[in-house]
């Protein structure tokens, strides 16, 4: 089609009056009618592919002046008609297309369709711009697509043909074929481009419930066939295809539509199945750290409902039970080292399993706190192992371990630490194994103990580390003390032992039983010297000799010449100094000059006598026991390989049962006043407070240091209402008053 | 009347009294003039107190008195006056100066004639269960007031509106378990 310009200049030349261009007027009846049969026949030369050969200027000015001289109408119908005609025509050459060539045809037949539309809304313009709005027709272009629609797509023939068609390649395709996406995706387009409510009705509906159905079969097949990892590994790739689907030739809304389908067919519909699957199943996947199938599992219930919080609820239950299992198992309990050892591996392995799997998701990490917190408290020893294994890593365990590694191991007992609702119980451990730590000297790194107490005190407060901080104190400053004592007395000692002391000061150290016993001369000179000096520079203070503590380095001469260097306790020294001025001693004759308490000097004396490599010393008669007839003597014929000899230990060890129950007594007294405190404290603010009330904020304050029990804050309550601390409301017995 | 009332300022006038009046000195009636005569404490009655109390209860005879005592027991068990007299029970049986709590054998004894023919079967119970158990050997005063309150509030001997997790004396908590571990025993 070619366009010329024309113009019209019939004007007389007259007074410069520019008169309006004047339209032909129409007289003849004719006209319309012949108007129109040019434009029809116009539009079946462009639905023939002919429409090189016609005049756009000049379809269009017929158009033009059909819509001016008011046969619009007649414009408008005729269109109609006439693209319902070539419409139909199209409709009779796609119904006829065989197999395959049917989506061809139709898509062909479409774009001739929509070419001719153009050029047909193009002519028909003015008609569409002042007509149309005017009469409230349905404008020329939206008009085709609804022919078209009519027409074709809704054609009996073609409706249920097309769907069928399309289904079936997706089938195949689902299945593994490959098929022709291009042409899908303009066929599909052609449906969109209709409209949503033909795209929806016409393919998608029909599309989601064909994939559900067989989605639903292929779930039921592969969920008897195939273990958990494998069905995910399906089930991903599944829904990874449909989203590659829908990129490719589907509407982007329907993405979201076929993905939760295939949730729902594939993963919501046998999560609970899934989960529990025999040897296969999340805990198995748990257990044998099955990262990637693990991963996958989160990956895909993520996105069905409640599918997070089975996962997690599984997790849960499971760990709850190999916990439990864990702490209670009497074998492991032991060996507290390796007990505490097996929580932190437990610990490590399902933070490893959720950093990598579980997309570090917090609801995972608390799930994973609340199981240790309730197992590790079933044992009511896990606060002393705990201790236990601290004293194990500060003694030796982490001895040439880089100081970061150290902080490592020691954020890891804080975590656990964190779980214990009796934190005063390991207060109390801890603190008499660092009593013994420090005393011996057996510690492996300054640095690690103090860095441990800061973490303490940052967790608990100032007052849980204030006693502890104390004892690090009193060592330092015994070493000052020491270095004292020498410069000022250095001279006059001479030959006399060398003497280290270690001043503890009461309120820091574990509280031990002062006990007694006689030192040897040369030992007690010294001691005498140096409480003096002490007391010289500290008066107003008291000094105690505490003899069951301390150890002394005694160099032996044997029978045959062999000298040793024996390490010993203070109570095995005054033993075996006796024997500087005897060959033979009674049982009797020792305690007496010792004065060491009968059950302490049984130990003492069995560690002497009775342990071989370490008999220093020879008993008659030659029983394992000690009896109070029996006879000691030096055992000239001692040997060992070692020039120094280490006898007697002093390392903290897993309390035994009659000592476990005084440790505990003692917490349970200590507790006392402190939930005392806590009552008053609250009522001092309060004034008045009902019960429950009370309880709740007692158990609040006091939950950095352990679990109060509710019947013994009751206890506490009335004992201060007997001493006339509180007392109760009158009208209402359940209310508490403060009594100033 | 003057006689009688030189002999009153002792127990030995009480007992006088007592025979007197035809009452035993350990019935709770006796108890009952005492609360309504407010005295202070057991066994003696004050002058001061034998005049207002006397006055109180407007007689002036023995006779009279006699009568007196017999629809005491009425008023006393009205339920305005009855915690008064519950109360004062105890109180009157604190003999030294600072007591603040009563043995176990005495408290089951004034439990027994101070609540015994409103509830016998928590009395019965309650005092059974103090003289097994060795947790506490003296009850004060706010048992003695959670004991009453107990008695009215809590059904018997069901238990069943019992809660531990409110504000109930501590003993009385160990002696719910108790009942509720001898009934499981009965059951069994």
């Amino acid at each position: 089609m070619n366009s010329n310009s024309n113009n019209s200049n019939n004007q007389k030349k007259r007074n410069f009056q520019i008169e309006a261009f004047k339209h032909k007027v129409v007289v003849d009846p004719k006209y319309p009618e012949k108007t129109w049969k040019i434009l029809e026949h116009a539009i079946q030369e462009i639905y023939n592919h002919n429409a090189s050969g016609l005049s756009f200027e000049e379809l269009y000015r017929n158009a033009y002046n059909m819509v001016l001289h008011k046969f619009g109408e007649k414009l408008y119908t005729g269109l109609v008609s006439s693209m319902t005609y070539h419409l139909k025509e199209m409709s009779k050459s796609i119904e006829t297309a065989q197999g395959g060539l049917f989506l061809e045809e139709l898509n062909r037949k479409w774009i001739d369709h929509n070419k001719a539309l153009q050029m047909i809304r193009d002519i028909l313009m003015y008609m569409d711009r002042t007509f149309i709005p005017g009469n409230h027709k349905t404008p020329v272009h939206e008009l085709g697509l609804n022919l078209w629609r009519d027409n074709i797509v809704h054609s009996s023939k073609v409706q249920t043909r097309l769907l069928n068609t399309l289904l079936e390649l997706i089938l195949r395709e689902r299945t593994g074929e490959v098929i022709n996406r291009g042409l899908m995706r303009n066929i599909i387009k052609m449906l969109m481009d209709l409209g949503p409510l033909v795209y929806q009705e016409d393919f998608e509906k029909p599309f989601l419930e064909v994939s559900a159905d067989f989605y639903r079969v292929e779930s039921q097949k592969f969920i008897e066939c195939c273990d958990c990892g494998d069905y995910l590994k399906k089930a991903e790739r599944r829904l990874n295809e449909e989203i590659e689907r829908v990129s490719h030739y589907l509407d982007g809304k329907s993405e979201a539509k076929i993905t939760s389908v295939v949730e729902k067919e594939m993963i919501a519909n046998h999560m609970l199945r899934l989960v529990h699957m025999e040897n296969s199943g999340l805990v198995n996947m748990l257990l044998d750290d099955k990262y990637e199938d693990l991963g996958r599992m989160y990956n895909l219930f993520r996105r069905v409902p409640n599918g997070l919080s089975t996962i997690r609820d599984v997790m849960t239950s499971h760990l709850r039970d190999t916990g439990k299992q864990l702490v209670t198992d009497l074998e492991r309990v032991k060996d507290p080292v390796e007990f505490v050892q097996c929580l932190l591996n437990e610990r490590d392995k399902y933070d490893k399993v959720i950093s990598l799997a579980f997309n570090i998701d917090k609801t995972f990490q608390n799930a994973l706190n609340s199981s240790f917190e309730f197992f590790i408290n079933l044992n009511p020893r896990s606060p002393e192992f705990i201790s236990l294994f601290v004293d194990d890593k500060l003694r030796k365990g982490l001895k040439g371990v880089s100081e970061e590694d150290v902080e490592i191991v020691l954020d890891k007992v804080m975590m656990l630490f964190r779980y214990l609702h009796e934190k005063d119980v390991f207060e109390k451990y801890y603190k008499q194994h660092l009593a013994k730590r420090l005393l011996s000297g057996k510690t492996v790194s300054d640095d690690a103990e103090r860095s441990l107490i800061v973490k303490l005190k940052t967790e608990c407060g100032y007052q849980f580390t204030s006693k502890l901080e104390g004892m690090f104190t009193d060592m330092k400053t015994s070493q000052d003390t020491m270095q004292g004592f020498y410069t000022n007395h250095g001279a006059e000692l001479g030959d006399s032992p060398t003497l280290v002391v270690q001043v503890l000061t009461t309120g820091s150290w574990p509280t031990q039983p002062t006990v007694t016993c006689n030192l040897p001369a040369e030992m007690s000179a010294l001691c005498e010297k140096f409480r003096s000096y002490y007391l010289g520079t500290h008066t107003g203070r008291r000094l105690s000799w505490q003899t069951n503590m301390g150890t002394a380095d005694l160099k032996a001469t044997f029978g045959k010449g062999q000298k040793h260097e024996l390490n010993v306790s203070t109570y095995q020294m005054c033993v075996l100094m006796l024997f500087n001025n005897a060959d033979r001693l009674s049982y009797k004759e020792i305690e007496q000059a010792t004065e060491i308490p009968s059950s302490d000097l049984k130990r003492c004396l069995q560690s002497l006598a009775c342990v071989k490599g370490k008999n220093v010393l020879r008993k008659e008669p030659m029983s394992k026991d000690i009896g109070e007839e029996d006879a000691f003597f030096v055992n000239e014929k001692f040997t060992s390989k070692f020039y120094k000899v280490k006898i007697g230990t002093v390392v903290a060890q897993k309390e035994s049962e009659p000592e476990k129950q005084e440790t505990r007594q003692r917490v349970e007294e200590d507790r006392k006043p402190q939930i005392e405190a806590a009552i008053v404290r609250i009522m001092k603010s309060r004034r008045v407070l009902d019960h429950n009330n009370i309880i709740t904020e007692v158990t609040k304050q006091l939950q950095s240091r352990f679990l109060a029990n509710p019947g013994e804050i009751k206890k506490r309550i009335e004992s201060l209402i007997e001493r006339d601390f509180l007392e109760r409301d009158n009208a209402d017995r359940r209310l508490y008053r403060y009594l100033a | 009347m003057l006689v009688i009332l030189v002999l009153l300022y002792s127990p030995e006038g009480i007992e006088a009294l007592c025979s007197a009046v035809g009452v035993d000195h350990t019935d709770v009636r006796m108890l009952m003039l005492a609360w309504k005569m407010n005295a202070e404490k057991q066994g003696y009655f004050t002058q001061d107190e034998w005049h207002i109390g006397l006055k109180a209860l407007r007689v002036d005879t023995i006779g009279k008195l006699k009568k007196r005592l017999s629809n005491l027991k009425e008023e006393v068990m009205k339920p305005e006056n009855f915690e008064n007299f519950y109360l004062y029970a105890f109180r009157y049986c604190l003999t030294e100066e600072k007591q603040k709590s009563i043995d176990i054998e005495s408290i089951c004894i004034l439990l027994d004639l101070v609540l015994g023919s409103q509830f016998r079967p928590q009395v019965d119970t309650f005092t059974e269960y103090l003289k097994i158990q060795n947790e506490y050997k003296v009850i004060n005063m706010d048992q003695w007031t959670n004991f009453f309150r107990f008695c009215k509030e809590i059904s018997f001997p069901d238990l069943e509106n019992y809660d531990t997790t409110e504000a109930w004396s501590l003993v009385l908590d160990n002696y719910v378990e108790w009942m509720k571990e001898k009934a499981k025993l009965a059951a069994a």
